[in-house]
């Protein structure tokens, strides 16, 4: 049998050879589903890598508590997992939860991040930036492990005073130097010294407005005097006391803040993993779209493959009347067109899996995504191609064995 | 026991008032061995009765067993292992298949047996020496003379040893030299003890054959045994009475071969007619019917 197959094979390529820029037209449809998908996939492969990385360097047993967002998602669709990293504007947690969440049960470190409005000052002169003012705990390095590149963050003695440590962009944009230690800055008419300048933080994939390197941090302390009171925090974040306690520090947290609202859950208690794991919408979005050109792609492909074998079929009608007459069977014949079509099929996949080798090379390149080429994606692209092959090559192969050998032999 | 048995065997194309008698009632049995020559005009139903034995075509009605077995109700996966096994094709314009070299060609019918490719290889390779091919195993068929991809054709039909070869119009589009050449290999294969029958217009070519079948409209009108090496009477007559054939009949497209056949046209047929008469001889005498 396997002598048949091997004959057969060679013929399909032969005849797929022979023909190359028709079976290229061909191809086409393949082609650009396959390279949809394997983009797809790699993309996100690499979405999913960095989010790990991302985790990794937060470490597992960060805890996030951030109101309940009851239809409050920005255009896009960021809302939901931008809390931590982005500025949601939905804010209904209370500075009292920053000691709740303090006072919980299993609860080693914690502290608010609250967005500050108001005008920054340098040297007589406002600062036009894109800079923001965020109030935080002196935990938060420790709880985003993110370390300083110069200075020291503040302690929680000096929670109240006039401090502040910078994201490095955010170091420039005020006073267009790389280290202002000692420095001072006006912020909605007090001044504020600098104590220290980070690193640069952890890129969160997909979220623009989430980095942290161009934001200005003050204690929460601070910012409540500065503004008597009118800012909240739009999130919590804490870390349990040992890493295997997590779940049940959640817990406690939970029931700590629902008892002070007279067990109203308006807020949501999360580990990193599923805060990040709910992915960008907006690269789900963009995913589900280029699925479908895949799908409508691999479709019409499939369709071509079709249009194509039954033009074969009619081409060496004459052929499959000799090769009956000499004693194949109609099985025989089918197998042999079945084959032909998947091995067209097959190298198309094959060219669309090279082709987005260099798809995913030029998104690297010149894209933030970090796409990879996984294994998966290429043994669903073959898959996909053989199947296809197999699927929209019956038919026509179907028309050619069912042909009776006399009709056949006289078709010239 | 008769290696082909047709028994009333018909073939019918078209419905209603359309419909053609391809074949009319054809009873015929063959003995293995037989040489059988099939002359008549075109359109007789000689290619018929060729596909029909050959398992290429199903009789409308009647009955067909072969080496015993009734197979005109074979499904058509059994008819190709038969016509695999059994028959050889040798057709008239060759149907080598292009893309493939002579030696594939050849071993074509052996890899539908699932033979590996080694043993393929030597079978063809033999049976292209037996027919004097040797050497051009790597040719295309477009690189063959009419008369080699003829040879290179009755070698891929021998290569799975059938019982019978069925060879329609084997030198219908040869010259004659070639045609001596095909018809010398057929005779030495039947020499073998393989069954022979060829379908031909050529009446010298039927000093080859053991026994003579005449078609006509359908039906088997004349059959004849003859000694290998003599021209069947009944093509005899096409040969000297050639001079027959006028205008008018050139007009209706009648034939030389269908003048001297009975039932054939109103000639006819000459009851006796000795190898010494000579040409002239019967012209003469045709003139003075007149």
């Amino acid at each position: 049998m396997s002598a048949i197959l091997r004959g057969q094979l060679r013929m399909a390529y032969d005849s797929v050879k022979s023909s190359k820029w028709r079976s290229f037209l061909t191809m086409l449809g393949i082609i650009v589903g396959i390279v949809a998908v394997v983009t797809v996939v790699g993309i996100g492969e690499g979405v999913k890598r960095q989010i790990a990385g991302t985790l990794a360097h937060f470490g597992n047993d960060l805890i996030i508590v951030r109101p309940d967002d009851t239809g409050g998602t920005s255009p896009g669709g960021l809302g939901r997992s931008d809390v931590v990293f982005g500025m949601s504007s939905a804010v209904n947690l209370t500075n009292n939860d920053i000691e709740l969440v303090g006072k919980a049960e299993g609860v080693r470190l914690h502290a608010p991040l609250m967005l500050i409005p108001g005008t920054l000052e340098f040297d007589e002169k406002t600062i036009i930036s894109s800079t923001k003012v965020v109030g935080t705990g002196a935990d938060m390095p420790q709880l985003l492990n993110q370390g300083l590149a110069y200075g020291s963050f503040w302690t929680e003695e000096d929670e109240g005073a006039n401090y502040a440590v910078l994201g490095q962009q955010a170091a420039y944009a005020i006073f267009d130097e790389p280290v202002p230690l000692g420095k001072t800055f006006e912020f909605r008419g007090q001044s504020f010294q600098v104590r220290g300048i980070f690193e640069p933080f952890a890129k969160v994939p997909f979220s623009p407005t989430a980095s942290f390197d161009n934001v200005v941090f003050i204690p929460y302390k601070t910012a409540i005097r500065l503004t008597s009171n009118s800012v909240t925090p739009y999130a919590i974040l804490a870390k349990p006391t040992s890493a295997g306690k997590l779940g049940e520090t959640i817990k406690s947290i939970r029931n700590t803040m629902a008892a002070a609202r007279d067990g109203e859950r308006d807020f949501s208690v999360l580990e990193s993993r599923e805060s990040i794991n709910a992915g960008s919408s907006v690269i789900r979005l963009l995913s589900m779209w280029i699925f479908a050109v895949a799908v409508i792609a691999l479709l019409m492909g499939g369709v071509g493959i079709m249009n194509i074998m039954l033009l074969i079929v009619t081409e060496r009608m004459h052929e499959i009347g000799v090769r009956k007459a000499v004693g194949a069977t109609s099985r025989q014949i089918l197998n042999q067109f079945v084959l032909e079509a998947t091995v067209l099929s097959l190298v198309g996949g094959v060219i669309g899996i090279i082709i987005s080798t260099a798809v995913i090379g030029l998104l690297r390149l010149y894209t933030d995504l970090d796409p990879v080429i996984s294994w998966p994606a290429i043994g669903i692209a073959a898959g996909v191609s053989i199947a296809i092959g197999i699927i929209f090559g019956s038919v026509p192969a179907i028309k050619a064995a069912r042909k009776d050998p006399i009709e056949a032999l006289r078709h010239e | 026991m008769p290696i082909i048995e047709l028994q009333d065997v018909s073939k019918l194309y078209g419905f209603g008032d359309a419909t053609t008698v391809a074949l009319d009632s054809v009873s015929l049995s063959i003995e293995e061995g037989e040489f059988v020559a099939v002359m008549g005009p075109s359109g007789c139903g000689k290619s018929t009765l060729m596909n029909i034995i050959g398992l290429l075509d199903r009789p409308t009605h009647g009955v067909y067993n072969l080496e015993g077995r009734p197979v005109e109700r074979l499904r058509s996966g059994q008819r190709a292992k038969v016509r695999r096994d059994t028959i050889g094709f040798v057709f008239q314009f060759f149907n080598l298949l292009p893309r493939l070299t002579v030696l594939e060609n050849v071993a074509l019918p052996l890899a539908y047996k699932g033979m590996s490719t080694r043993k393929r290889i030597k079978a063809a390779t033999n049976m292209l020496e037996r027919v004097g091919l040797l050497g051009r195993e790597f040719y295309y068929p477009r690189h063959l003379s009419g008369g080699q991809a003829q040879c290179a054709a009755i070698a891929r039909a021998l290569v799975n040893s059938p019982r019978i070869i069925i060879a329609d119009e084997p030198t219908g589009n040869l010259d004659s030299n070639s045609s001596r050449l095909v018809m010398e290999l057929l005779s030495e294969i039947h020499k073998t003890g393989t069954t022979i029958i060829f379908v031909t217009h050529n009446p010298e070519l039927t000093r080859y054959a053991s026994r003579v079948v005449y078609m006509h409209d359908g039906q088997i009108v004349h059959d004849e045994q003859t000694a290998i090496g003599d021209i069947a009477k009944i093509a005899r007559k096409a040969i000297y009475a050639s001079p027959v054939k006028t205008e008018e009949d050139d007009l209706a497209g009648v034939s030389t071969l269908m003048k001297a056949t009975p039932g054939g046209d109103k000639v006819e047929p000459e009851q006796k007619s000795s190898k010494k008469q000579t040409k002239a001889k019967k012209k003469a005498r045709k003139a003075a019917k007149k």
